[in-house]
């Protein structure tokens, strides 16, 4: 396995190319570093300055004392970067990032191939060329390459993101980081020349602080290794992948009719059905599946039970889940109805889903709640929240989480609204719980979830 | 390079596989020979024309001496522009029974891959099939016809659904075990309650 946890842990770093010239990439990762608060050492190297923002640069990386580098951020062009590797190998580096592009990307092929024996040579883990790099609130590693207020700065949690493209990449995170998602490490690894999506997928597996693993990719190098992969990442935690290039056209013309029907993309598609990864189909779907992972609540059924302050969403989300594969909504049981036609006002009618009136407030919904919870014939809980009523307000939020602290069953909410919902749907997605904006949303997130520990199960 | 057809056939057969009774006709008495007054179908095969029912290259249901004549004319006559072909001349698959598709194919990625999925003349049309690396197991083959629309009609009930498991995993034996084999095409398969026909296969090498 590659030694990744130089990359993701390093003690120490050298910034290659740094730069005083503010957009300057050098300069925006220094920047970025310095802003983050990374504890460890910090050294620069650019041929032409002997101080950068009040700190001393080398010339060279052969000046840093041999040994004391754990990773190397290379930002210079591509027709200096097999001189700095060389430099970093005779250093003792460890680990390094070539954020540079210009390699295989655009045909030079030879000049990517010397730069990885001379990674192979030292022994140095190399990420990219033509990348992004790597993002760990933890360890407050930062290679990004990009102005910190243009980007969301994303909480510290369970979810991994891996992307091969850096653009849609770190317009991911953004966009995790702006829905209030935890994250534990963000890696673009652009054209895959020394670690590729293999070598990472070993290391997030071993990985503690990641619980859910998102990717984009756009090919698989290595695809019977991926496949040997697979049967052992998905029994330990969910994968989500979104694979580009559906619409490829094929190769050749195909003899065969199984061969016009099955390309490469369904040739993907079918290794990550048969070894348990879910599959996302757009950005969309990433983010909605890396959610309910990231809450980590495992369903024994498929059985849904429906609470809501609003009887035409109920109506849409029962809609929604009656035409998923395989979920349906649960009966209540006897107990639970009549525990609940002793507490709830006459007009609810106690059914599932159950409408608790546009007037409900936190006491119903908790009252509701406890009875699903307890339930047996409910398998997950969808808790529809139109904060528009009266009676929805942040004691309502408040109520909920707690509520999923105090069950094991998947529960998730949906809310559509703007402002003030938004800012509660916020409150509840930092609390871990799960918050959509579409009965169709719902549907496919619960779904994925089920589907996933169906085959976890059967498994092992 | 596509396999000889008896070929194709002998290799099912090793693996148990069952296909349709066939043989070539080198002429019309043949064909009418073989029949010995039961329906038969004779296909024209050619490496140039692979939608073999579009171009008019299947006759089907021939019960009588001349109509089998003249089907066999007519597809001598269709030959001359796809040279090299040849005429077979098979049994009639029992009435009834839905037509599937079971295919492989040799991933440059991933390797040997299996296929099933609504068949015949419905192949293009509704591309309604399940996709999977071998070798499978026997989850992975429920797991492929739980994954077709069609599949309760590809499946009737249990019967049908234990036969096509076990067949599945026989085609992914097959193909794990003759790495020559690029491409494979047993389309179509009829399917009934308790017994299926594999009516036309192609391999390609």
């Amino acid at each position: 396995m590659k030694e990744l946890k130089y990359i993701l842990k390093p003690k120490s770093v050298v910034i290659v190319g740094a730069s005083r010239t503010p957009g300057k990439v050098g300069h925006i990762i220094l920047q970025n570093y310095i802003n983050d608060g990374y504890s460890g050492n910090i050294y620069l190297v650019n041929k032409n300055e002997e101080e950068i923002l009040g700190m001393r640069s080398y010339s060279r990386v052969t000046g840093i004392k041999a040994g004391s580098i754990d990773l190397a951020v290379i930002a210079v062009p591509a027709e200096a970067v097999p001189e700095v590797l060389e430099d970093c190998g005779k250093a003792g580096v460890k680990s390094a990032v070539v954020v540079s592009g210009g390699f295989a990307e655009i045909g030079k092929q030879e000049l990517q191939d010397e730069i990885v024996k001379i990674a192979k040579k030292y022994k140095i883990a190399m990420i990219g060329p033509n990348c992004l790099g790597v993002m760990d609130p933890r360890s407050r590693v930062n290679t990004l390459f990009l102005p910190s207020y243009k980007l969301a700065k994303p909480e510290i949690g369970g979810i991994s993101f891996v992307a091969q493209s850096g653009a849609v990449g770190s317009t991911v995170l953004d966009l995790m980081a702006g829905e209030g998602f935890g994250i534990s490490k963000f890696i673009s690894y652009g054209n895959a020349a020394d670690i590729d999506e293999v070598d990472i997928l070993e290391y997030l597996m071993e990985d503690e602080e990641t619980k859910v693993i998102a990717m984009y990719i756009e090919g698989i190098k290595r695809g019977r290794d991926f496949i040997e992969l697979g049967k052992k990442i998905t029994k330990k935690k969910p994968v989500i992948i979104l694979k580009a290039g559906r619409t490829a056209a094929g190769a050749t013309a195909a003899h065969s009719h199984t061969a016009a029907l099955a390309g490469s993309y369904e040739a993907h598609e079918a290794v990550f059905r048969q070894f348990g990864f879910t599959i996302a189909n757009d950005i969309s779907e990433l983010l909605y599946y890396s959610k309910i992972f990231a809450s980590e609540a495992a369903p024994v059924g498929s059985r849904i039970g429906i609470i809501t302050n609003g009887g035409g969403a109920g109506v849409l989300t029962t809609d929604a889940i009656a035409s998923s594969r395989h979920m349906s909504l649960g009966e209540l049981s006897e107990k639970s109805k009549a525990d609940l036609r002793k507490v709830m006002p006459p007009l609810v009618n106690i059914t599932n889903p159950l409408d608790l009136a546009g007037d409900a407030d936190d006491k119903r919904y908790r009252d509701a709640l406890t009875s699903m919870a307890s339930d047996p014939g409910i398998d997950m809980i969808i808790v529809i929240i139109l904060f528009q009523t009266p009676g929805a307000d942040s004691r309502l939020a408040a109520e909920v989480v707690a509520m999923k602290e105090k069950t094991s069953k998947p529960m998730v909410v949906l809310s559509i609204g703007s402002e003030y919902t938004e800012m509660h749907k916020m409150m509840m997605e930092r609390s871990g719980l799960p918050v959509y904006d579409s009965p169709r949303a719902v549907a496919l997130s619960l779904e994925a979830l089920y589907s996933y520990y169906q085959y976890k199960n059967h498994s092992g | 390079m596509l396999w000889d057809y008896f070929k194709a056939k002998e290799i099912l057969d090793k693996y148990g596989i069952r296909s349709i009774e066939s043989r070539y006709v080198e002429n019309a008495d043949d064909a009418v020979k073989f029949s010995q007054s039961k329906p038969i179908v004779l296909k024209l095969i050619s490496e140039k024309e692979l939608h073999k029912s579009k171009a008019g290259l299947v006759k089907l249901e021939l019960s009588n001496e001349k109509d089998i004549r003249r089907a066999y004319e007519e597809l001598a006559s269709k030959g001359k522009s796809l040279k090299p072909y040849k005429i077979i001349a098979q049994k009639m698959a029992e009435e009834g029974g839905i037509e599937s598709i079971i295919g492989g194919r040799d991933d440059p990625q991933f390797g040997k891959l299996i296929l099933i999925g609504l068949g015949g003349v419905y192949v293009e049309a509704f591309k309604d099939f399940a996709l999977r690396v071998c070798p499978i197991n026997e989850y992975d083959a429920g797991e492929m016809l739980e994954q077709l629309v069609s599949r309760n009609v590809i499946t009737y009930k249990g019967e049908s659904r234990k036969m096509l498991v076990k067949l599945l995993m026989s085609v992914s034996k097959l193909l794990v075990e003759n790495p020559q084999i690029k491409e494979l095409d047993l389309n179509p398969v009829i399917l009934r309650e308790k017994s299926y026909d594999v009516v036309d296969i192609r391999v390609l090498e």
